[in-house]
């Protein structure tokens, strides 16, 4: 039997950011932002979720001279359709409850 | 506090969670320390920095919990804790079969060296009780076998014998203040046995908890 997925709230929060642009990378400061999770929160994610293959992590020149390299990440294949089903699930679940108030 | 001395307890705070990273996950530590080098405003960076000291600690709890030696520490705790559920049960059994020679050996090992200075509590303790204790320490037993077969949810028995026990800690108050002795007479090792157990069941949710994403 397969193992049920997390819903955390947080999980949800940095796909919706992630799969918003998929083919773009992103720093983890621009996530923290965009997200509103706490850097805490946020690397302890990115780490799961490079660790599960579900996200790609690399090493890029930083813009500005005499600045020191940076992480970026983006979704790698089976991340984005992991994020696609989170969605799906995210916004049917949200249908079904919102119909159920109506 | 100036800005110039926030940005400099920042650094200092992101070299420390660099530092405090699991090995294997040692680039992470100094991605996000290369990320503070980017954030201008000092406020934000020294809040960054509180961030990435937690991430360090939750990553660095993750792989101790996930070591070998790690996993052994706590299912010795837990077992400790089984044992010590089991302890008063065993002393009242000997006591009214009148094992005598047990129940001195374990009457050594309370506050007094001595079980008759128990016996009036002994006397008093109803026969519920002892099988309260016992069933909290098999839900403890049942956690550690859990936990050892890696099997998700070994917290929940855990929460459940930590909850009979504070069943128990509290009908101990009454025969207490029936009989006026007090078992354990030092409320800091009270308190240092419940906060004991309660650590041990957080420490095992976190060490059994799911880190899977993706079905699988």
């Amino acid at each position: 039997m397969g193992r049920r997925p997390i819903f955390s709230s947080q999980t949800d929060r940095l796909l919706a950011v992630l799969l918003k642009s998929p083919q773009a990378w992103q720093h983890g400061y621009a996530l923290m932002k965009q997200t509103g999770l706490q850097s805490g929160t946020l690397y302890p994610l990115l780490v799961r979720l490079s660790d599960q293959g579900l996200l790609d992590a690399e090493w890029r020149e930083a813009d500005k001279p005499g600045k020191p390299p940076r992480h970026v990440y983006r979704l790698t294949p089976g991340g984005l359709a992991f994020a696609r089903e989170q969605a799906a699930t995210a916004s049917k679940t949200t249908g079904a409850l919102l119909g159920a108030k109506a | 506090m100036t800005e110039a001395l926030r940005r400099r307890l920042a650094k200092k705070l992101m070299r420390h969670a660099a530092c405090i990273m699991p090995a294997r996950e040692k680039n992470w530590g100094e991605a996000m320390q290369n990320e503070l080098q980017v954030i201008e405003d000092d406020q934000v960076a020294l809040h960054w920095a509180f961030g990435c000291v937690i991430a360090g600690y939750t990553e660095r709890l993750s792989a101790l919990l996930q070591s070998w030696y790690g996993r052994s520490a706590l299912a010795c705790l837990i077992a400790l804790l089984a044992v010590r559920e089991f302890f008063a049960p065993l002393l009242i059994f000997a006591y009214r079969m009148q094992y005598l020679g047990l129940a001195h050996f374990l009457g050594l090992r309370t506050a007094g060296d001595d079980y008759r200075r128990l016996i009036p509590v002994m006397d008093a303790t109803p026969a519920w009780l002892p099988v309260l204790w016992v069933a909290a320490g098999l839900l403890y037993l049942v956690a550690l076998w859990r936990m050892l077969r890696r099997a998700d949810g070994s917290a929940a028995p855990f929460f459940l014998g930590f909850a009979l026990e504070l069943v128990g800690i509290g009908a101990v108050q009454s025969v207490q203040a029936a009989t006026g002795i007090i078992i354990t007479p030092n409320p800091i090792v009270r308190a240092a046995g419940v906060a004991l157990t309660l650590a041990a069941g957080l420490l095992l949710w976190w060490a059994t908890r799911k880190r899977t994403f993706a079905a699988n």
